[in-house]
């Protein structure tokens, strides 16, 4: 506030107080400018051109000079500043040639004289193979139509199809700008030129399931080939989203899975069938000889039992033999006997031969030989 | 008089004007510029970027690329040695190395790029007939390493490989640009397909061949189920048979001992042990059924004639 009490007298009259002002005071000095032609003007009398005509050409052209030559001053004011964004890199050309790159931040260059070229050097730059994603973002992505790029030969003369994506940045400005013409087309050539050589090495089933090998190869060799163009490049990933046999085979590679998951299966029944048998097996196995030794336990202990019988009972027969013999033959007879159907008795002195039985229906005879 | 020197100096001033714009050019980087002076060249291409003088509307500047370019040639039906149709799609890149000749030889780009189809596509398509397939597919760093133990026939190391084809084309074309200002940097084998006739009996090819591998693949499974099977008819007989083999041995030294034991202790008495084992025997010998014939002067019924019991 104090400044504006200590304004020098020659700037007070015209000073703008704010932006707007400013601006309405140039319009209003321009509408001056231009509204003086149909003033007299200074020069006219010089010509004795008073009459108030269009006027002099060159004062109207001298007035126009000055608007022009403001005009372009202001356009090379302008044009003298340059933001670069973070992320991105200016390359500036000085009367076409390399003169410097700057970071991001606010610069000056020389208005018509300088040139700047804005490269991104943060952004990935993607490429896809095989494939296109419809839309960025989202998963779905288009197949068909891109079997030119997707379908290559394995080392055995199969076909293999392929989609894979290629991630590079920037990495040197002035290489990326000045060194090859179209870097995109570049990198796409020599990516599939690449991939195609690798794979072309591998066979197919190698190809299927060695894909990180494959992709970390590719890098590899995609990086030296750029780097060998200058193309100012980095390779940030390669990677493999797809590896397929082509869609007409696929049945085909489907039966193999099943064929395999089916020997699996077989493999596990049969492994079932011997988790189930062999166990239970070696528990029979052990019950039969268990089972012997209860038989050998018995037929021990029966012999001891009967031996000693035997032995008590010959003790106590040896005392007495006749009489025992005598009871022992006769209770066993007693006990014999009754049990029998039929008894026959012969007498020792018949000596005729002897008499026919009938053995079977002895009651029906009416007169039994023996008696 | 006054305006009419006033006119003159105007006209000075722009003519100094023009002559100062069209006396000076600014070559830009990447790019390179031949001069020439009603169409004759004059002096040798400038390639460095900057600011440079020529006569001002009696020379003129060509200005061409200096930055690497590519070309990408048609892909071409192309047989191989052993008689198989392919496409194939090369590219190559290049880069103007000598502005003046080019521009007298070739002109432009887009006719810099149908001469190189006819260089390039010429030589590709004769070292393509020479090579067997497999050359065209496999590259010289090949090695059976990165083949999968699945595949029958691997195959050998190819005598050339994709990379020194790719080489030799360069080479070859190499030797005819240099007469239009050009240099080829490198060619590159971009894309190498069966045509479709051909990709059709290679699918069938796979087909069969998966098939095939199916098929291997359940009869090992069958193979090693029944293998599997076996094992548990062998194991199962082994082991019962072994534990039928030791009880049986028990039971046999059981039986010994038993033996030993009623041995001991019948020798003792034979006599008393058949009399006493006779008569247990008849008692489980002698059944119902049966019929007895028994003398009168059997122990038994002695008495039955005399009360003494002789004989007499």
């Amino acid at each position: 506030m104090s400044n504006q009490d200590q304004q020098p007298p020659w700037g007070r009259r015209n000073k703008p107080q704010t932006p707007e002002e400013f601006v309405a005071q140039l319009i209003k000095k321009l509408q001056e400018f231009f509204s003086d032609v149909k003033k007299p003007s200074p020069e006219g009398p010089q010509n004795g051109n008073s009459t108030g005509s269009p006027g002099n050409p060159f004062a109207n052209a001298s007035r126009i000079l000055t608007v022009l030559m403001v005009l372009i001053v202001l356009q090379g004011v302008y044009l003298s500043f340059f933001k670069i964004s973070p992320g991105e890199v200016g390359v500036i050309l000085r009367l076409g040639q390399y003169f410097r790159t700057t970071t991001s931040g606010l610069h000056f260059k020389i208005p018509y004289v300088d040139t700047l070229y804005k490269v991104d050097t943060e952004n990935i730059r993607k490429e896809e193979f095989g494939f296109r994603t419809r839309m960025p973002g989202q998963p779905t992505f288009d197949r068909a139509g891109y079997e030119t790029e997707s379908l290559m030969l394995t080392a055995d003369k199969n076909v293999i199809n392929v989609a894979w994506i290629v991630q590079y940045k920037v990495n040197e400005p002035y290489s990326f700008l000045f060194e090859v013409q179209n870097v995109q087309q570049a990198v796409r050539d020599a990516s599939e030129s690449v991939t195609r050589r690798i794979v072309g090495n591998m066979d197919f089933d190698y190809v299927l399931s060695y894909r990180e090998l494959l992709a970390a190869e590719v890098r590899k060799e995609l990086q030296a080939l750029l780097d060998k163009l200058k193309a100012g490049v980095g390779i940030v990933t390669v990677q493999f989203q797809d590896i397929n046999p082509p869609d007409t085979v696929k049945p085909a590679f489907n039966e193999v899975n099943e064929a395999d998951q089916d020997m699996k299966r077989l493999v596990n029944e049969a492994q079932e069938t011997y988790n189930r048998v062999i166990p239970k097996a070696s528990g029979d196995a052990k019950k039969i000889i268990q089972e012997s030794y209860g038989y050998a336990a018995a037929r021990v202990n029966e012999a001891k039992g009967e031996t000693e019988r035997f032995t008590d009972i010959l003790k106590e027969y040896k005392n007495a033999p006749d009489v025992t013999r005598k009871r022992m033959y006769l209770e066993t007879m007693q006990e014999v006997l009754p049990n029998v159907q039929s008894v026959y008795v012969i007498d020792k002195d018949q000596q005729s031969p002897l008499p026919l039985l009938n053995i079977t229906g002895a009651k029906d005879l009416s007169a039994p030989p023996t008696k | 008089m006054k305006h009419i020197v006033r006119l003159i100096l105007i006209g000075l001033v722009l003519l100094t004007i023009i002559v100062v714009y069209d006396g000076f050019y600014i070559l830009e980087e990447g790019k390179q510029v031949v001069v020439t002076q009603f169409g004759a060249p004059v002096g040798t291409p400038v390639t460095k970027a900057g600011i440079h003088f020529k006569l001002p509307f009696v020379q003129v500047t060509n200005t061409f690329e200096k930055k690497i370019l590519i070309w990408d040639g048609e892909p071409n039906q192309i047989p191989t040695n052993d008689k198989t149709y392919i496409f194939l799609d090369v590219t190559a890149r290049w880069r103007i190395t000598d502005a003046l000749k080019f521009m007298q030889a070739v002109k432009n780009e887009t006719k810099a790029q149908s001469m190189l189809d006819d260089i390039i596509g010429g030589t590709v398509r004769d070292l393509v007939n020479k090579n067997d397939l497999i050359e065209i597919i496999r590259s010289s760093d090949w090695s059976p390493e990165e083949m999968s133990p699945t595949t029958d026939n691997i195959g050998t190391k190819p005598k050339q490989g994709r990379d020194k084809i790719a080489i030799s084309v360069l080479e070859q074309a190499a030797k005819i640009t240099p007469q239009y200002g050009i240099t080829l940097i490198d060619v590159m084998i971009k894309r190498v397909n069966y045509i479709d006739s051909v990709q059709l009996t290679v699918y069938n090819r796979m087909i069969s061949e998966r098939k095939r591998i199916a098929a291997e693949k359940r009869s090992l499974g069958e193979g090693q189920k029944a293998e599997i099977l076996g094992k548990v008819d062998r194991e199962l007989k082994q082991i019962i048979s072994e534990a039928n083999r030791e009880a049986t041995a028990i039971r046999g030294k059981a039986d010994a001992e038993a033996t030993r034991i009623y041995g001991q202790a019948y020798t003792q008495d034979p006599e008393f042990y058949a009399f006493q084992k006779t008569l247990e025997s008849y008692k489980s010998a002698v059944g119902k059924n049966t019929s007895l014939v028994l003398s009168s002067d059997s122990d038994l019924y002695q008495y039955m004639k005399s009360i003494s019991g002789k004989q007499q």
